[in-house]
């Protein structure tokens, strides 16, 4: 028997019982469906966890103030023996020759209002290389001004939505508003950025990064981000800061973060969780398997008087084996096939439903959900497949069937 | 036919077919063992989440800087205009229902002995703290100064930093230095252990006006508050919530957490995880049930005559179909309480091999789990039993 014949064979076995195959590749789909889904979104939010970070792109250092041995407590939110302080980060981006800009930040959160409209924002001070390490754009009027980064005017550029809710159809540029208890002049408008890095930019206030450390009687800056010059030694230029923190502070109470650390530690975990996921829908193809089995037992004893026919008119123990075995893989192929479609089908749903959520089912699991449904098929095949070879020619013809 | 003979028939024809039974119950074992075994992960999880929050009582709220409105995070990280001071924390202490109250600072230092150092948290805290967050001491004393606005040199180690520093050696009495300031060790804080990631042994705690001072800081992080029972938190979060608002003159640019609204975040968030990751394992039960569908499929056409012969003798529609959907329903039921078992067993296996594993067992999850099979056996007995019931007598009796 050639392959093609056992394959003719077992399809037009499969073909005859329609509705008992199909029942038993349902269980196949459902299984596979489940996995490239689940796949997808994992995927999904491991690219959207990058693509976060990437746009600060791998040539930026994060300094945060504090340091710490311990577990748990991160840099960044408490108190430090030295400030963190605008000179600091001009020493920085000056004795650090790889340097070519710096950010340094400051934070809080205050109402902004104009008129009788107010609302709580974020208000971030910042330098204007700020808005090209965050992508974010100037819609009207312009960014903040270049220049002395102790000089803090009062002049504030507003979040998109902010303005709009402030000023409705006004033109907020050359207007005043007052941030806390401050009047700041509106000198520029953000164009469209949305949520970047957990933080709406749409909703924050910019401001120049001393104005910020006044309104709110810092003396720490939050931190500075540093932009090195591309194709620098990331570890190198981290040294060098913690040389020049070291002299000015007499320790180095700093932690320097770059988005690629920050990048790979985060999409290993949410690999590690969507494996986890996978893993758990997978057991369903186990249990789709175990349903094959189930249904290849019933053939065998269904079909025992043409299996020994086939053994009378020649066939060797390996042909029935190969017969029956080649109908499992057949289900569990098809299954498998289908499953795909319809799990593409589904995320392209998804996806069109909800552009905003990223869904993609990468190329592993695509080829190892089919190696997995083969391997199913065979392995859950094995059994009813060796049943049928070892009956006896005889007996089985002589049986009712 | 009563109940009985239906059960027996049923069971009389699962026995027949083992070999398909068993691997029909085998489906929905698996689903149902792996549904059992998660849940109880993710009910350890809530339960040691609850219990580590739960520890400091019900008679506690924390106050924070900053109002979470837009950016979700109350402003410990961020600046807001108006502080929370150490006067804001007294005031509070007056309150006519407030027991006692914590003013907390929180930063990273570097805690330095002759030659050795440690980079650490160090709390600014009241000698109230021990009672506020249950801590016990282990050696020496607290800090004892009642006046939180007083700032004497001294600090109280965490044990582990202790060890980092003097060793076996006696370390009381002795000088340490953070932030070129020399303050005097007067006590050692009994083990207590990592909290919900934080490692508390790790940590000194010194007065809270002098780290405000040290560390050049003009707000606190944050004052937890407690009082005398869990029944007072709406009156003194309301007092609370008038007096610092009083105080900052009209701006209500603080947060209050209770520990019952923190529970209940916590408990949400968990508890949405687990149904989550308990669907997908539902998905083997879905498929399960498919397979105990198709088999039952298979039944009902492989029994053809002996339905006729049934219904020749009397029996009715009505019973052929129970019979049939009895069937499903023992198949599943069987295998869900076999694969309920197996995932306990798993649960305690994994639990006796890594007992810190937080693992919980959900006894009334067990019912449910139980209801689904049967559920389960319905949804996929209901069309081959009424196919069954739907045949033709003379008919079915012809077919061989």
């Amino acid at each position: 028997m050639r392959p093609e014949d056992t394959f003719g064979y077992a399809m037009t076995a499969l073909i005859q019982q329609p509705r008992r195959a199909g029942l038993s590749l349902l269980g196949v789909v459902i299984g596979v469906v489940a996995v490239i889904f689940l796949t997808a979104l994992g995927e999904g939010a491991r690219l959207y966890v990058t693509e976060q970070f990437q746009t600060l792109g791998t040539d930026v250092i994060v300094v945060i103030p504090g340091r710490t041995e311990t577990t748990g407590m991160m840099p960044g939110f408490t108190g430090t023996p030295n400030d963190l302080t605008l000179d600091d980060a001009e020493a920085l981006l000056r004795r650090i020759p790889e340097a070519i800009r710096i950010a340094p930040i400051s934070m809080g959160n205050e109402t902004v209002s104009y008129g009788n409209k107010s609302r709580q924002v974020v208000v971030l001070g910042s330098t204007p290389a700020f808005f090209d390490l965050r992508g974010i754009t100037v819609a009207r009027g312009t960014g903040l001004p270049e220049g002395d980064i102790d000089r803090g005017a009062n002049v504030a550029v507003l979040g998109m939505e902010t303005a709009d809710e402030l000023f409705a159809e006004e033109n907020p540029v050359g207007k005043s508003v007052r941030i806390g208890e401050w009047r700041i002049r509106v000198i520029g408008v953000n164009g469209p950025r949305g949520t970047h890095l957990g933080q709406n930019l749409d909703q924050v206030s910019l401001v120049p990064v001393a104005t910020g450390m006044r309104m709110f009687n810092r003396t720490s800056l939050f931190r500075i981000m540093i932009q090195v010059r591309p194709g620098s030694d990331v570890e190198e230029v981290k040294r060098k800061i913690e040389a020049v923190i070291l002299d000015r502070h007499n320790e180095v109470d700093v932690t320097c973060m770059t988005p690629d650390s920050v990048v790979s530690s985060l999409s290993a975990i949410v690999s590690t969780l969507t494996l986890v996921l996978v893993g758990i829908a997978a057991i369903s193809l186990s249990v789709a398997g175990i349903g094959i089995m189930n249904v290849m037992l019933v053939a065998v004893s269904e079909r025992r008087a043409e299996i020994g026919l086939l053994k009378a008119i020649g066939a060797s123990h390996r042909q029935v084996l190969l017969i029956f075995l080649m109908e499992s893989l057949l289900i569990s192929t098809a299954g498998a096939l289908v499953g795909l479609g319809v799990g593409y089908a589904t995320i392209n749903l998804v996806t069109w439903l909800y552009p905003a959520m990223p869904a993609e089912a990468p190329l592993w699991a695509v080829a190892s959900v089919l190696v997995l449904s083969v391997f199913a098929g065979v392995f859950f095949g094995v059994l009813p497949a060796r049943r049928a070879m070892r009956l006896d020619p005889i007996i089985a013809l002589s049986s009712k069937g | 036919m009563d109940s009985r003979d239906l059960l027996s028939m049923c069971s009389g024809t699962l026995r027949a077919n083992k070999m398909r039974s068993t691997l029909s119950m085998l489906g929905i074992a698996i689903g149902v063992a792996s549904v059992v075994l998660l849940t109880s992960i993710g009910e350890g999880t809530r339960v040691y989440i609850l219990n580590e929050f739960s520890q400091f009582g019900t008679n506690v709220l924390m106050i924070n800087p900053g109002k979470a409105e837009t950016s979700g995070i109350p402003g410990a990280m961020s600046g807001t205009t108006r502080k929370l001071t150490l006067d804001d924390a007294v005031a509070v202490e007056r309150l006519p229902h407030v027991d006692a109250i914590v003013p907390l600072t929180v930063a990273l230092a570097r805690v330095e002995t002759l030659g050795r150092g440690r980079s650490v948290v160090i709390y600014g805290v009241t000698p109230s703290l021990p009672d506020v967050w249950k801590f016990e001491i282990g050696q020496g004393e607290f800090l004892n100064n009642t006046d939180p606005r007083r700032s004497s040199p001294v600090a109280v180690l965490g044990p582990k930093v202790k060890r980092e520093l003097f060793g076996d050696e006696n370390a009381l009495g002795k000088m340490i230095r953070i932030a070129d300031t020399r303050l005097r060790v007067i006590g050692i804080m009994a083990p207590k252990g990592h909290s919900l990631g934080f490692d508390l042994d790790d940590a000194v705690y010194i007065p809270v006006a002098l780290a405000m001072r040290m560390f050049n800081m003009e707000e606190l992080s944050e004052i937890d508050v407690t009082f005398a029972h869990g029944g007072l938190v709406d009156i003194v979060e309301e007092e609370v919530r008038e007096l610092l608002t009083d105080r900052h003159r009209g701006h209500e640019d603080f947060t209050i957490t209770t520990q019952a609204a923190m529970l209940d975040v916590f408990g949400k968030v968990i508890n949405g995880i687990t149904l989550a990751v308990s669907f997908i394992a539902g998905i083997s039960l879905l498929v399960g049930a498919v397979g105990i569908f198709t088999m039952m499929w298979i039944s009902v056409g492989e029994r053809v005559s002996e339905i006729g012969l049934m219904m020749a003798v009397g029996a009715t529609r009505e019973q052929v179909q129970r019979i049939f959907l009895l069937e499903a329903i023992l198949l599943t039921t069987l295998g869900g309480a076999v694969g309920a078992a197996a995932g306990v067993a798993m649960a305690l296996g994994l639990l006796a091999f890594l007992p810190s594993l937080p693992i919980e067992i959900p006894i009334d999850f067990l019912f449910i789990a139980l209801a689904m099979s049967v559920v389960t056996g319905i949804a996929s007995g209901v069309a081959p039993a009424r196919r069954a019931a739907g045949l033709e007598p003379v008919e079915a009796l012809h077919t061989d």
